[in-house]
């Protein structure tokens, strides 16, 4: 009321026009004209003179009523487009966000899977250069080592459980050892007792090591050169 | 068609119980039970009574006692379950991990809050007042052209089917409005439960899903307590992910999100989610510098 002798007869609508695109902007279309149907009502009330009344229709709010809604309007549907505009382009980031997220993940079992290719080719290298003096072969495959059989057979001494073959040095170790090994058999250096003459055993040092291929892991255990 | 039967495949320790949308059959989540199972999972998409397609319907609290003893019998018997959802059973799976917050993980695809996509009338409010008038058992939501699918080809065939059968493997033909108005129930008590929710989460979402916006999907991801969560979004299908352009896609991310919650949690070799390529784990610490 203490501004309307100065914005009053000019124009009646403008502020509410700024705030109704502004609540647009950030709060989107619903409130945005709810806030412009609550201007009008105000800004005739208010605004146009004669003020505090409804009863009188005249041409200055037949100015009011045509021009502030038409202006509004204008203004209001121009920024829903842009924010329109503007979410669609957000979800796209989102795609494209996620599509670089998928692709680093592929890529990553890509470079998993060549990981194990190399380590496959290094397996295949080491067996033909140590052909003599592999022990024993195993393998540390998960879901083989689940099998019951597979502990079964481990307790018998002499035979192997089927995760594991033996290689050319295998007869000559001690069976004690190799009942041993059955349960402890890791990487790393171990000392095994190695027939030397008809029955007389040797300590060896041996060495065991990890392969990780695309069939599994493996464990080869030889004497160390 | 006759009526639908429950998919149960059967392979490995980890299970996954796949609830399909409001009123259809487990026929949606074929093409992914199928993929999860190849992958090692156990899925197992059940007939709900009350909620799947040929059976009388019932409240949604119906619904979620039977999803969660589907779940119980799916616990008892496998050591992991994860539950993964379709559009309203989305939301049924998160209510589901709302109970049972021992679920390992859960997958929301094309999640359905509220139906509000490009593709449903301004006028759908009227809907929930329509409950109230006589036209409740008289009136049923007619599906119409896109049947939720990009593909142009499956949707010609898919309205074929729907003109034949009423039924089709993306879903009814008609949805009534009990129906709905007991979806919306559902989805209202979800909201108020997803701050709540500490499962692992996955949820892939369309950007053109027709009937249910991508906020729904943002929604849920902003308010859910997940401390592992990862939102997928995806172009080039509609609200049926798992039957369009994408359904690969779809299939491989969630049997690699379920693996990858499994090495979280210290099952497994671990070797899958292994992070050798350094770009990935650029991208890890920077996700995880945003989070924290």
């Amino acid at each position: 009321m203490l501004l309307s002798p100065f914005l009053g007869p000019a124009m009646p609508g403008a502020l509410f026009c700024v705030a109704a695109a502004l609540i647009e902007y950030f709060f989107g279309l619903g409130p945005a004209l709810t806030v412009m149907l609550v201007g009008l009502v105000i800004a005739d009330y208010l605004f146009v003179p004669p003020y505090a009344d409804f009863s009188v229709f005249d041409h200055s709010d037949l100015m009011l009523v045509v021009s502030y809604p038409g202006v509004t309007l204008f203004i209001i549907c121009l920024i829903e487009r842009l924010r329109r505009a503007q979410f669609r382009a957000e979800m796209f980031a989102s795609v494209s966000k996620s599509r670089y997220e998928m692709l680093l993940r592929a890529d990553n079992k890509r470079a998993l899977r060549l990981r194990t290719i190399d380590e496959t080719h290094r397996l295949l290298r080491h067996l033909p250069h140590y052909h003599d003096s592999i022990i024993l072969i195993q393998a540390l495959d998960r879901k083989a080592s689940l099998r019951p059989d597979a502990d079964h057979a481990a307790g018998t001494a002499h035979s192997l459980p089927h995760t594991s073959a033996p290689g050319s040095r295998f007869s000559a170790v001690h069976p004690a050892d190799i009942a041993r090994l059955q349960n402890t058999l890791s990487p790393g250096s171990h000392r095994l007792r190695i027939r030397s003459g008809d029955h007389t055993y040797k300590p060896v040092d041996c060495v065991g090591e990890r392969f990780t291929t695309h069939a599994g892991d493996f464990l080869v255990l030889r004497i160390e050169a | 068609m006759d009526q639908a039967t429950h998919i149960l495949q059967e392979s490995g320790e980890h299970a996954v119980l796949m609830l399909h949308g409001l009123s259809s059959s487990p026929l949606e989540m074929r093409f992914l039970a199928r993929h999860l199972n190849s992958e090692g999972f156990t899925a197992f998409a059940p007939v709900l009574d009350g909620y799947s397609a040929g059976s009388p319907e019932r409240d949604m609290q119906a619904w979620v006692d039977a999803a969660v003893r589907e779940f119980d019998s799916l616990a008892e018997r496998y050591a992991r379950v994860s539950v993964c959802g379709l559009s309203v059973g989305a939301a049924l799976a998160l209510a589901v991990v709302s109970k049972r917050p021992t679920a390992h993980a859960v997958v929301l695809l094309s999640v359905t809050l509220s139906y509000d996509g490009w593709a449903i009338p301004w006028y759908r409010f009227l809907l929930g007042w329509a409950y109230y008038t006589p036209l409740r058992s008289r009136w049923r939501y007619r599906e119409a052209s896109p049947f939720g699918l990009r593909n142009e080809a499956l949707r010609a065939k898919i309205a074929r089917a729907m003109q034949r059968n009423g039924i089709s493997e993306v879903g009814p033909s008609t949805i009534s409005l009990p129906a709905l108005r007991e979806a919306s129930r559902l989805a209202k008590r979800v909201r108020a439960s997803l701050a709540g929710i500490t499962t692992d989460c996955l949820i892939i979402h369309a950007i053109d899903d027709e009937t249910a916006n991508p906020r729904n999907a943002h929604d849920v991801a902003a308010k859910i307590a997940s401390p592992f969560l990862r939102t997928i979004y995806l172009d080039d299908s509609y609200h049926m992910i798992t039957s369009d352009n994408e359904r690969e896609i779809v299939a491989s991310e969630t049997a690699a999100f379920l693996r990858e919650s499994e090495a979280a949690r210290g099952i497994g070799s671990g070797a899958e989610s292994l992070v050798v390529s350094k770009a990935l784990a650029r991208r890890l610490r920077q996700l995880a510098a945003l989070g924290s």
